[in-house]
């Protein structure tokens, strides 16, 4: 017992004193703890760029990082480092002081548990730091646009997830169909996107006089109503068109849920209108039915099959390259041409989906956007990497993203 | 679960394998031998989280030179990623060494996390919400205790329940913020998310927790419930009363952890803390605790466990960095050295029979 | 005949009484429980999943050896499965072949490595966990396996006939190998006394690997309707996210060993997985959210344990206030049966 007690003092004195000399060592070339971002030796060697992400398995993101890992670092002096998959706060903090250590110079932030805390640390540590296919909220917006190493945000905002929603059952009453179900994926869980997608489902349905989801109508009253609640109560929805037959939530795989998800099926809906991961999540129970599903989701092969044999009947999808711009944005400020607005702040553009509705739209937009030849290529981006564009230029870049705009 | 009789069997074995007929010096010098061997068995095996530790802060160092890693910053982040886990894991032992077994203990961080928060944002006072935050992890872990004391329950299983119900709980104390998170203001948790008040509150439960578990009848007695329950009831100790000391020491434990985890991640969700639980029984065990508790417990297992876990994620995270699939082969690595340490602990206690 | 109605009435009671009030529950509340045509299949294919997790959990915890690597073997048995079934051929037959042998060949692998480094089943058991779920996600690079494309693969999680088929083969079998066999004699021999059996001979190692065989076999067929259930496998969790299916063992388990009393612990499980596949139906009848849902659950575990383990002071009790200090006549209560179901833990 003694002889253990002294061992384990011995050895984890032993222990730390390497470690400290390692420490001291290592860090004699750094003043506080930050990395060698801004160091010359940079200049020859490729950018380390770090990537957080909070899901690393759907095809969304998968495909997402075969953009990154394949076609830009094959044509641009980077080399990216990726995170595991970031389930909470913590994880994504241990992962940005993972990167800090090793010398990343840029974060890029597909992680959204806790953005200000990321974005203190990339702060502090003097690396550049970017938020990809999302926004801060207005109010993070205010406190973090000055933060010298913030570069900026491009995604979906929430006025763009509401109008996706609001598209989907746009196309779903246009087809004739008036009796619906809805996915609510992560709404009891409060994600946002989902929260203003399901929002925007709600307002075009209530649109028609005799519709409202608790007596809302617009779209403020709805998501307060659906934020009050942590659901959506299908009891609560009055039409004299349209039927709410379903609803389910969640993604819990247990025999309560199956049941829900049985229950919507059942009821026969017209269409079932998810928040998300709709074909991924209940493509399988529908196939066969002659329910079609409108999802918000990617370009993935799962999908253009789902859309090919008739399950899928809408979808507003991110595209393969869709985070080209944010690539060209971060990699400009690492070589000293960051881009900042107007007023000096960092910049906030958003960025919406294409939308498919036919197996060929679908094809078309596979074709003319993917891995190997995406439309965010080198020639697209190259002008926008530290070559002297401006930041309304660069805006005026982000800002034609649609279908026809990169494609014609 | 409950392994007793290691050394006796391991003597027994010994006595089994000597010849028919040999003389009384033989006898004596072959026992003398084969105690000498268990000896050193049991001084290797003893050894082996520290031999583990050492290798590890080896190949950490080796692996962040030759990396360029900022070594001063990723030595900083180990203390920063192990602090919480070894203070949890280091009350949690007080538990383990009694042969009980708490699953609950990451729900309850979470909970008290959230709690803390919660009077954090309405009180804006940091000793209130270090006192809420230990009142509501106390809470929790003798719920847990009372039930299973007061109606004879395995522990394990009132603490599988009590997992279902603190995730409730947290669920429904997200819900009053009207949101998905709990938030706490970021300039307060930053300024004392600081290195100085983290081992201030480590080195002050931990020199708390070794006089308890090394110098008092308490931690004694939990051995002696652990090794023996029986001998232990005999001996006329209430072990209903020293069960709920254990769970509330644990749960200062787990209060302090949530305490500094509040401070860490301000921003709190239903998932937060959803690693602790399982990170420190891994901690516990990569330091040496037997998991059977008994004679063989260690109140230093989860330093050394703790430190040895932050040290062997580091260096992956080093050596695998922008692997495609990396996360599978870290986790796989992971357990393989894992497994090697917690064999090489066991070393000197092998059983004629399997350990259950 | 008195004793064959107390025995079934002894078996029944649980599921009959769990029905009847999530039934009347819900007939309160103006909602059925067989709401749609899938609603029997969802029965099934819970119970089903529900039994055999709950019987891989009860073969070794009964002697003692905590698993917590059960739902890693499921996923990396149906990963391997559904790979090789993707990518080589064969459709559903070969996927259920592999996934079934890879169930056992890990489930023998996890029980080699616990008889070879003689280490606590406990700890043995979270290194396994974590190989196992780092298996899955190398082999898929960290992807969802998504049947989108496949849709012959799944077919089966959806056939009720079919979920009935491996209920009752799966209860068969486990019967037959661990109550009717040489095997389960030994298997017995080694949970009543470890020590004594050993001693006469019986070989402990070969016992365990084997039973940890079956168990891996179980989760395998567990992973097999999981994919069809979801239509996707989650073959990228890791850190321990597979241990949540265990959970939900413990309350069949239990349900179980009170059951054994009076028939057969194995039918028990199923009985007991029953049970909580019908109050999974209860709780989407009643649309109770998923944190209800898990207070329920936990009361619900809570109040059978002290049940369990306050049965005997509680008869004492009743028979002393209905009987005054008189002695009780009538038979005696079954011998208990619940050795080994983690009250040790």
């Amino acid at each position: 017992m003694k002889i253990t007690r002294k061992m384990a003092f011995g050895t984890a004195a032993g222990v730390a004193a390497a470690l400290s000399l390692a420490a001291c060592s290592s860090s004699a070339g750094t003043t506080d703890g930050s990395s060698a971002g801004a160091t010359d030796a940079a200049a020859a060697d490729p950018v380390k760029m770090c990537v957080l992400v909070a899901d690393v398995t759907s095809s969304e993101a998968l495909s997402f990082r075969d953009y990154y890992t394949d076609y830009i670092a094959g044509n641009f002096p980077v080399e990216f480092v990726y995170s595991d998959e970031l389930a909470d706060a913590e994880a994504e903090k241990t992962a940005m002081e993972g990167f800090i250590a090793n010398n990343c110079e840029a974060v890029i932030s597909f992680a959204s548990a806790d953005r200000p805390t990321q974005l203190d640390m990339a702060e502090d540590a003097g690396i550049y730091y970017a938020v990809a296919t999302g926004a801060l909220s207005e109010e993070e917006y205010e406190t973090f646009k000055d933060y010298e190493y913030y570069v900026g945000a491009i995604g979906p905002d929430a006025m763009t997830e509401y109008q996706a929603g609001y598209d989907m059952v746009k196309h779903f009453t246009a087809e004739g169909d008036t009796e619906f179900g809805i996915f609510g994926g992560g709404v009891p869980y409060y994600l946002e996107m989902h929260i203003y997608r399901a929002a925007g489902m709600l307002a075009a349905l209530a649109e028609d006089p005799t519709t409202s989801y608790g007596g809302a109508t617009e779209m403020g009253d709805i998501l307060g109503k659906i934020y009050q609640d942590g659901t959506i109560k299908i009891a609560d929805f009055e039409s004299d068109v349209y039927t709410l037959s379903g609803y389910l939530e969640t993604w819990d795989f247990d025999a309560a849920w199956q049941a829900s998800m049985a229950d919507m099926i059942a009821a026969g809906p017209d269409a079932i209108l998810a928040v998300g991961t709709g074909n991924a999540i209940l493509g399988a129970a529908v196939d066969g039915t002659g329910i079609q599903i409108g999802d918000i989701d990617a370009y993935t092969e799962d999908n253009l099959v789902a859309m090919e044999n008739g399950t899928l009947g809408f979808l507003a999808g991110k595209f393969t390259s869709i985070n080209g711009p944010i690539f060209a944005a971060t990699l400009s400020a690492v070589q000293g041409e960051p881009y900042r607005t107007a007023e000096g702040s960092a910049f906030a553009l958003s960025q919406g989906y294409w939308e498919a509705t036919t197996a060929e739209e679908f094809q078309e937009i596979v074709d003319a956007d993917n891995v190997d030849a995406p439309v965010y290529d080198v020639d697209a981006l190259s002008p926008f990497v530290a070559s002297g564009a401006s930041y309304d230029e660069f805006a005026d870049f982000v800002s034609k993203y649609t279908f026809a705009d990169l494609v014609g | 679960m409950h392994d007793l009789n290691g050394t006796t069997v391991a003597q027994d074995d010994a006595v089994a394998g000597t010849p028919a007929t040999p003389t009384k010096a033989a006898i004596a010098k072959e026992d003398a031998a084969a105690a000498a061997k268990a000896r050193r068995g049991k001084l290797f095996a003893d050894l082996a989280p520290l031999i583990g530790l050492a290798v590890l802060a080896v190949a950490f160092v080796l692996a962040g030179t030759s990396a360029g890693t900022n070594m001063g910053y990723a030595v900083e982040t180990l203390v920063n990623q192990s602090v919480i886990v070894i203070i949890i894991a280091t009350g949690a032992i007080f538990i383990f060494a009694m042969g009980s077994f708490d699953i609950s203990l990451g729900a309850s961080t979470l909970v008290a996390a959230m709690v803390a928060g919660l009077v954090h944002n309405a009180t804006g006072n940091l000793w209130l919400m270090l006192g809420a935050s230990v009142l509501a992890a106390v809470t929790a872990s003798l719920i847990s205790a009372t039930l299973a004391a007061v109606f004879n329950l395995p522990v394990f299983v009132t603490t599988v329940a009590m997992l279902s119900v603190l995730g409730a709980v947290a669920a429904a104390l997200v819900q009053t913020t009207g949101g998905a998170q709990i938030r706490i203001d970021r300039s307060f948790a930053r300024e004392y998310d600081t290195l100085t008040v983290k081992i201030i509150v480590a080195v002050a439960f931990l020199a708390l927790c070794v006089f308890l578990f090394n110098y008092t009848r308490l931690g004694r007695v939990e051995k002696l419930m652990g090794g023996n329950p029986v001998t232990a009831r005999l001996t006329g100790v209430s072990m209903k009363l020293t069960a709920i000391a254990a769970f509330a020491i644990a749960g200062l434990g787990v209060g302090l952890g949530a305490f500094l985890t509040a401070l860490r991640t301000p921003t709190l969700t239903v998932t937060s803390a959803s690693d602790i639980g399982m990170n420190i029984l891994v901690a516990m065990v990569f330091g040496g605790m037997v998991i059977s508790g008994g004679p063989r417990s260690r109140i230093y297992a989860a330093i050394i466990g703790g430190i040895s876990m932050a040290l062997l994620n580091q260096t992956m995270s080093i050596m695998l960095q922008g692997m495609a699939g990396g996360a599978g082969i870290a986790q796989m690595v992971r357990a393989v050295l894992f497994l090697a340490v917690v064999w090489l602990a066991a070393s000197g206690f092998r059983t004629k029979v399997l350990p259950r | 005949m008195g004793s064959f109605m107390r025995r079934a009435t002894g078996t029944l009671i649980i599921p009959v009484g769990v029905f009847a009030v999530v039934w009347a529950l819900a007939a309160i509340d103006g909602a059925s429980l067989f709401s749609s045509s899938d609603s029997l299949m969802i029965l099934a294919r819970t119970t089903a999943v529900t039994m055999l997790t709950t019987m891989a959990l009860a073969i070794n915890l009964n002697s003692g050896r905590f698993d917590f690597s059960l739902g890693a073997m499921a996923l990396a048995s149906s990963t391997i499965g559904a790979t090789i079934a993707i990518n080589v051929g064969g459709g559903f037959p070969a996927m259920a072949a592999v996934t079934l042998a890879a169930g056992a060949l890990l489930g023998a692998f996890s029980g080699l490595l616990y008889v070879t480094l003689r280490i606590s089943p406990l700890v043995s058991s979270l290194g396994v966990t974590l190989l196992f779920e780092g298996l899955a996600f190398t082999i898929t690079g960290g992807g969802n396996i998504s049947f989108t494309q496949y849709p012959e693969l799944v077919a089966f999680g959806k056939n009720l006939t079919a979920l009935v088929i491996v209920i009752v083969l799966a209860l068969v079998g486990v019967y037959t190998v661990f109550d009717r066999s040489r095997f389960g004699s030994d298997y017995r021999a080694l949970i009543t006394g470890q020590h004594a059996a050993v001693s006469a001979g019986v070989k402990e190692k070969g016992n365990a690997i084997a039973t940890y065989a079956v168990s891996g076999g179980l989760m395998g067929v567990v992973g097999l309707i999981q994919a069809s259930g979801k239509g996707l496998i989650e073959a990228g969790s890791i850190n321990f996210s597979t241990i949540g299916i265990m959970f939900t063992a413990f309350l069949p388990m239990f349900v179980g060993g009170y059951i054994g009393r009076y028939s057969n612990d194995k039918l028990g499980y199923l009985l007991g997985a029953l049970s909580m596949s019908v109050i999974g139906l209860g709780y989407s009848a009643l649309r109770l959210t998923s944190a209800q849902q898990s207070l329920i659950t936990a009361f619900l575990l809570v109040a059978f344990l002290i049940f369990l383990s306050n049965e005997e002071r509680a008869k004492h009790w009743w028979r002393r206030a209905r009987l005054g200090n008189r002695p009780p006549s009538g038979p005696a209560a079954p011998p208990r049966e619940t050795a080994g179901v983690g009250a040790s833990a």
